[in-house]
C-alpha cells in the first residue's frame, strides 16, 4: 500500500513566507509583479484594454488592495496556484509570462508576512465566473461564487496584523511602491478616500540621455558622477547605465548595484551583476531574462548570467577605449582617482593592461614616472622584485644611468613584467640583486693586483657572515659600497634556527629542505674603487687598519640598508668603531707631545 | 621593534598571497626572534605557516611548524595543542610530496603524529586519511584500501576535516584508484549543494573534469571546468592548474595557452616534487600539441621550458621518486596519464 507523508502546511507557508525574503515590505514587490504579470498576460489574449494597477488605503480597518485589470484567475488556477509552488522551480522556462500562475502563489504566500488572511476577488478573461477566494496560513481556503460581476482581472485585500499596521498608512505604501514599481510601464496609481496618485510617471535612468543621467545620479546619491556609460546585453535582455564614481573605492568593499527585473526592483546591493574589475562603477541595470532565485532578490548564477556579465563588461571596456581618444582629460581624471584599483585589475585583465598601462606610474631610480614616459626614453628596463632591492641599487642605478623600476609595490612587478605585449621594442628583466654590481665597470689589471690582497683579507673576514666581496668601479663617486642582499638570506637564517631548534626527526627534515631545495645565499659586498675613502685603505697598505675599515663599512652597509644586525654583527661594529676612536686618540696624543 | 613588527604585519593584510608576503612575515620572524618573547615568535611562525601553503611555498611550512613543534613539546602548557595538531595534519600531507626526503623518515613522522594524537586525545581518523594518500601514491593499494576503511571507520573529532572536504576526498580516493563512477556518486552531495567549505565545491570540480570525460561526458566535463575556473585564483593551486592545462589542451587551445602563461612561473618556482611533478607533465601534454603546428606567437618562458627540458626535469623527478619508493609505480603512473591524455585528444581534440 502507498501512503503519502503528511507535511505540516501551516510549517511550509511560515517557511516560505517568514524565511524566504529579507525585508517584509517585499509583499509590495510581490503583489505589483502579480499585477504586471496578469496585465501582460491579458495584453497577449489581443485584449485592448489599458492596463492598470490601482492600490488603496483603508487606514481605519488597516486594510489594503491591490487591484489589477489583468487576466483574472479561472477556478481551476485557484487551486493550482499554491499546488504549483514547488513544480515551478522545475521548469525549464519558468519566468516565460505564460507560467505566471505558480509565480503568482510565490508571491501571495510573502502576504501572509503581513496578514492573517488573504482575500482575493477575481473574475478571468477566459470564463464569465466572479470568484472570491479566502486563503489562511494554515493552508486552508474557501472559493466561493459571488452573485454580482466584478471587473476582469484580481483584486487582493489585506488586513495587516497589528505589529505591521503602518503599512496600511500613505505614507508606507507610497514609499514602498515608488522603491519597487517607480520605472514600471502599466500605470500604478495609490488611492487614500479622495487622493489618488500616480506612482510612475518617470523614465527610467537607463532610457535617459546623458546630462539627465547624471542629473538623476546627482540628485539621488548626492554625488555628481564623472560619466555614464551606457550598458546593453542582448542575450541578458539588458538595458542600463554604469556611472563612474567620482571618488576612491576600496576593492575590498562590497558594491551595491540597483538591479531591476522586468523593472521592478529586484535589489539595490547586488555585488556580482559586474565583473569584480568594474570597481569603479556603479551600476543601476534592468533585464528582461536573466533568472531570479527563489527570494527574488538575486540572480541565479548560472551560465547565462556569466554571459552577460561578460558582455556588460565588454560595454564598459569599449567605452573607455573610446574615452581616451575622444576625451583624453577625463581619462586622466578617471585615472588618477581610481588609480589603486586600477592597477590591479590591469594587472587582471589583458585589455584593460593595454588601454591603462601608459597612465600609470612607477616608482623608478629616475623618481616617480608615467610608463608612457619610460618608454619613450627607455628601451632596456630592469624591475626589481621588492621594495627592499630597489632602495638597495635606486642611487646607483641613476648613476649608472639604469632604469630600474620598483617592483616591490603590489602588481606593479606583474605589470612590468608584462610591458613586451605592448611594446615588442622593450626589454625588461627582473634585477637579480646579487649580480647587480657585476655589471658595472671592471677594473684594470694592474689595479686588480693592487687590490687583490684587501679582496682577500674582505672575503675572509666575512665569509662568516655568509657576505662575498669584490671591487668595481662606479657612479656616485660618495658612495663607498654597495651592500646587496636578496631576501632568501632571512628564509635561510629561519632554516638555520629551525635545525637547530627542532626535534631530531624534524631537525632533518628541515636539514633536507635546507641542503636540497635550496641554495645557500650569499649577500654581496662592492667596494666602490671610484670613492676616496676605499682608495685610500686599499693604498693604506696597513692590514689591521684595513680590517676595521672593512668591518665598519660593512656593519655601516647594513644599518644604511635597514637589515636588522645580529649579535655578532653589532659586536663587529662596536669593535671597529672604539677601534678607530682609539687611533684617533692616540694619533692626537702622539701630535701633541 | 614592536613598532617595525606591528607596521610589517599590518601591510600584509594588504598583500596578495605570494612570495612577497613571505618575505614580509619573514622578516617579522627575524625581528620577534631577535626582539620579542617567545610567544610572539611562535605566534610569528604559526601565521608563517598558515601563509606558507597558500603563497605555493609547502615546504616553508615544514620549517616555521619544526620550529614550532619542539617548543610545544618543550612547554605543552604554554601553547594550543590543537592548532598545533591542525598544523600537523598539513605536515602530512606534504612530507610524502618531497622525494628528497625518505620513506623512513616519512614513516617516523607518520608514526610520532600518531603517538600525539593518542597523547592529545585526538581520533586516528585524520591519521588513516593522510595515511591514505601516502600509501596509495607510492603504489601501495592494498594499504591504501586498508586506510580507506580505517579512515571511514575511525571517529570525527575536531581534529578532522570537515565533512564537504571528506566527502570530496572519497571522491577522489575513487577516481585515483580507477573507479570513476562510484567517485562521481560519492560526490553527489557536494554537487548538489548539499555540502560546501571554504574550498568545496571548487576543489570537486577540477577533479571531476577528466573522469568525466573518461567516461565520455563531455558537455557535462566542460560545463564542471567552466564552473570550476572561475574559483580557482592564486599560487595554491599548483596541482589543479596542470589538470585544467591538460583539460583546455584537449577542448580549448587558446584558453590553455592563456592558463599556461599565467601559470609557468609558479610551476618553475615550486618545490614541492610531486607538485612540480604533475604540473610539468601536464605541460609536457600541452606542449606536445601545441608544437604539433607552426605557431608565430612564442609562448612565455620558452627559452627556458622546452620539450627537451622536460624531458630532462620529468625524468629526474621520476628518478627522484622511483628510488625513494623503491618501485616504478609514479613513473607507470604517469605514462598511463600520458595515455589517456593521447586517448582523449584523438576523441576529443579540437587541433
Amino acid at each position: 500500500m502507498n501512503l503519502n507523508f503528511q507535511v505540516n502546511l501551516q510549517g511550509i507557508i511560515d517557511l516560505l513566507s517568514n524565511h524566504l525574503y529579507s525585508d517584509p515590505g517585499v509583499f509590495v514587490r510581490e503583489l505589483l509583479q502579480n499585477g504586471v504579470d496578469a496585465v501582460t498576460a491579458r495584453k497577449r489574449l489581443g485584449h485592448q484594454t489599458e492596463g492598470k494597477v490601482s492600490v488603496e488605503l483603508f487606514p481605519s480597518s488597516h486594510t489594503i488592495s491591490f487591484m489589477d485589470n489583468g487576466i483574472g484567475l479561472t477556478q481551476t488556477e485557484i487551486e493550482q496556484f499554491l499546488a504549483r509552488i514547488g513544480s515551478t522551480t522545475k521548469q525549464a522556462d519558468q519566468d516565460s509570462a505564460d507560467d505566471f500562475i505558480g509565480q503568482f502563489g510565490v508571491g501571495l504566500l510573502s502576504c501572509f508576512v503581513m496578514s492573517d488572511e488573504i482575500v482575493l476577488i477575481t473574475r478571468s478573461a477566459l470564463e464569465g465566473d466572479s470568484l472570491e477566494w479566502r486563503g489562511k496560513p494554515d493552508g486552508t481556503y474557501v472559493i466561493n461564487k459571488l452573485q454580482r460581476t466584478v471587473p476582469i482581472g484580481t483584486t487582493v485585500f489585506l488586513k495587516m496584523k497589528p505589529e505591521y499596521e503602518e503599512y496600511a498608512e500613505w505614507y508606507k505604501m507610497y514609499e514602498l511602491l515608488e522603491r519597487y514599481g517607480k520605472y514600471l510601464e502599466t500605470p500604478i496609481v495609490l488611492t487614500e478616500d479622495k487622493d489618488s496618485r500616480l506612482i510612475n510617471d518617470s523614465t527610467p535612468p537607463w532610457r535617459m540621455d546623458k546630462p539627465e543621467a547624471i542629473a538623476y545620479i546627482e540628485d539621488s546619491e548626492y554625488d555628481k558622477p564623472m560619466d555614464i556609460i551606457p550598458l546593453k546585453s542582448l542575450i541578458g535582455e539588458v538595458e542600463g547605465i554604469a556611472y563612474i564614481l567620482p571618488y576612491a573605492v576600496s576593492l575590498q568593499e562590497e558594491k551595491r548595484h540597483k538591479v531591476y527585473l522586468k523593472r521592478v526592483l529586484l535589489s539595490d546591493k547586488m555585488t556580482n551583476i559586474l565583473p569584480s574589475w568594474a570597481f569603479f562603477v556603479n551600476g543601476i541595470i534592468n533585464t528582461n531574462s536573466l533568472r531570479p532565485t527563489a527570494s527574488r532578490e538575486s540572480f541565479q548564477e548560472n551560465d547565462l548570467f556569466y554571459l552577460v556579465r561578460d558582455e556588460l563588461g565588454a560595454c564598459i571596456k569599449q567605452y573607455l577605449m573610446d574615452l581616451a581618444s575622444a576625451n583624453p582629460d577625463l581619462f586622466h581624471r578617471m585615472v588618477i582617482i581610481h588609480y589603486a584599483s586600477l592597477k590591479t585589475m590591469a594587472a587582471e585583465d589583458e585589455e584593460l593592461y593595454e588601454l591603462f598601462i601608459r597612465h600609470l606610474s612607477f616608482e623608478t631610480s629616475y623618481g616617480d614616472m608615467k610608463m608612457g614616459d619610460i618608454l619613450r626614453e627607455h628601451k632596456t628596463i630592469m624591475v626589481t622584485s621588492t621594495f627592499d632591492e630597489f632602495r638597495q641599487v635606486a642611487r646607483v642605478a641613476k648613476a649608472q644611468g639604469m632604469m630600474v623600476i620598483n617592483g616591490g609595490y603590489v602588481h606593479d612587478l606583474d605589470l612590468v613584467r608584462k610591458l613586451p605585449t605592448v611594446d615588442e621594442n622593450v626589454q625588461v628583466s627582473v634585477l637579480d640583486i646579487l649580480s647587480f654590481s657585476s655589471r658595472f665597470e671592471s677594473l684594470k689589471q694592474s689595479e686588480r693586483d693592487e687590490v687583490q690582497p684587501f679582496l682577500m683579507l674582505s672575503d675572509q673576514l666575512l665569509a662568516n657572515y655568509q657576505c662575498q666581496t669584490l671591487i668595481k668601479w662606479f657612479e656616485p663617486a660618495d658612495i663607498p659600497v654597495l651592500f646587496n642582499i636578496n631576501q632568501e638570506v632571512n628564509f635561510f637564517k629561519m632554516m638555520e634556527e629551525s635545525e637547530k631548534e627542532a626535534n631530531p626527526l624534524f631537525a632533518e627534515v628541515v636539514h633536507v629542505i635546507k641542503d636540497e631545495l635550496y641554495e645557500k645565499p650569499y649577500a654581496r659586498l662592492c667596494f666602490n674603487y671610484n670613492n676616496p675613502i676605499v682608495r685610500k685603505a686599499i693604498a693604506s697598505g696597513d692590514a689591521k687598519l684595513q680590517r676595521t675599515c672593512i668591518e665598519l663599512l660593512y656593519t655601516q652597509a647594513l644599518l644604511m640598508g635597514n637589515h636588522p644586525l645580529s649579535g655578532h654583527e653589532l659586536r663587529l661594529m662596536n669593535d671597529s668603531l672604539l677601534e678607530f676612536m682609539n687611533m684617533g686618540l692616540d694619533r692626537n696624543a702622539e701630535a701633541s707631545r | 621593534m614592536n613598532t617595525r613588527f606591528q607596521e610589517l604585519r599590518r601591510s600584509t593584510w594588504s598583500m596578495p598571497d605570494g612570495k612577497q608576503k613571505l618575505a614580509v612575515l619573514e622578516e617579522m620572524i627575524r625581528v620577534a626572534d631577535r626582539y620579542m618573547t617567545e610567544e610572539e615568535a611562535y605566534q610569528a611562525r604559526m601565521d608563517y605557516s598558515n601563509a606558507a601553503p597558500e603563497c605555493g611555498c609547502p615546504e616553508r611550512m615544514l620549517v616555521s611548524f619544526s620550529w614550532c613543534l619542539k617548543k610545544f613539546e618543550d612547554n605543552p602548557g604554554n601553547y594550543s595543542n590543537f592548532y598545533i595538531m591542525w598544523h600537523y595534519k598539513w605536515v602530512l600531507g606534504y612530507v610524502w610530496r618531497l622525494p628528497e626526503l625518505s620513506l623512513e623518515q616519512i614513516e617516523r613522522v607518520f608514526e610520532d603524529f600518531k603517538e600525539k594524537c593518542h597523547t592529545y586525545g585526538y581520533s586516528l581518523r585524520v591519521y588513516y586519511q593522510k595515511r591514505l594518500n601516502f600509501m596509495l601514491w607510492q603504489g601501495k593499494m592494498a594499504e591504501a584500501a586498508e586506510c580507506y576503511k580505517s579512515w571511514r571507520a575511525a571517529k570525527r573529532d575536531s581534529l578532522s576535516d570537515c565533512s564537504a572536504c571528506e566527502q570530496n576526498m572519497f571522491g577522489s580516493y575513487h577516481f585515483a584508484i580507477g573507479h570513476h563512477k562510484k567517485g562521481l556518486q560519492s560526490l553527489r552531495p557536494i554537487l548538489e549543494g548539499k555540502m560546501s567549505c571554504r574550498s568545496v565545491p571548487q576543489n570537486t570540480y577540477s577533479e571531476m573534469m577528466l573522469p568525466l570525460l573518461k567516461l565520455g561526458e563531455y558537455d557535462r566535463a566542460t560545463e564542471t571546468a567552466k564552473k570550476a575556473y572561475r574559483f580557482i585564483k592564486g599560487p595554491s593551486y599548483l596541482e589543479e592548474y596542470g589538470t585544467f592545462l591538460q583539460f583546455f589542451t584537449v577542448t580549448d587551445m587558446p584558453k590553455a595557452v592563456k592558463l599556461y602563461e599565467q601559470t609557468v612561473g609558479l610551476g618553475l618556482g615550486s618545490k614541492l616534487g610531486w607538485d612540480r611533478l604533475q604540473y610539468f607533465v601536464s605541460v609536457r601534454i600541452f606542449l606536445k600539441e601545441w608544437s604539433r603546428t607552426r605557431r608565430r606567437k612564442k609562448l612565455a618562458e620558452s627559452e627556458l621550458v622546452t620539450l627537451g627540458w622536460l624531458d630532462q626535469e620529468i625524468s629526474r623527478l621520476v628518478q627522484a621518486f622511483n628510488r625513494r619508493n623503491g618501485n616504478s609505480f609514479v613513473e607507470e603512473w604517469i605514462r598511463e596519464k600520458e595515455k589517456v591524455a593521447a586517448r582523449l585528444q584523438s576523441a576529443y581534440g579540437t587541433a
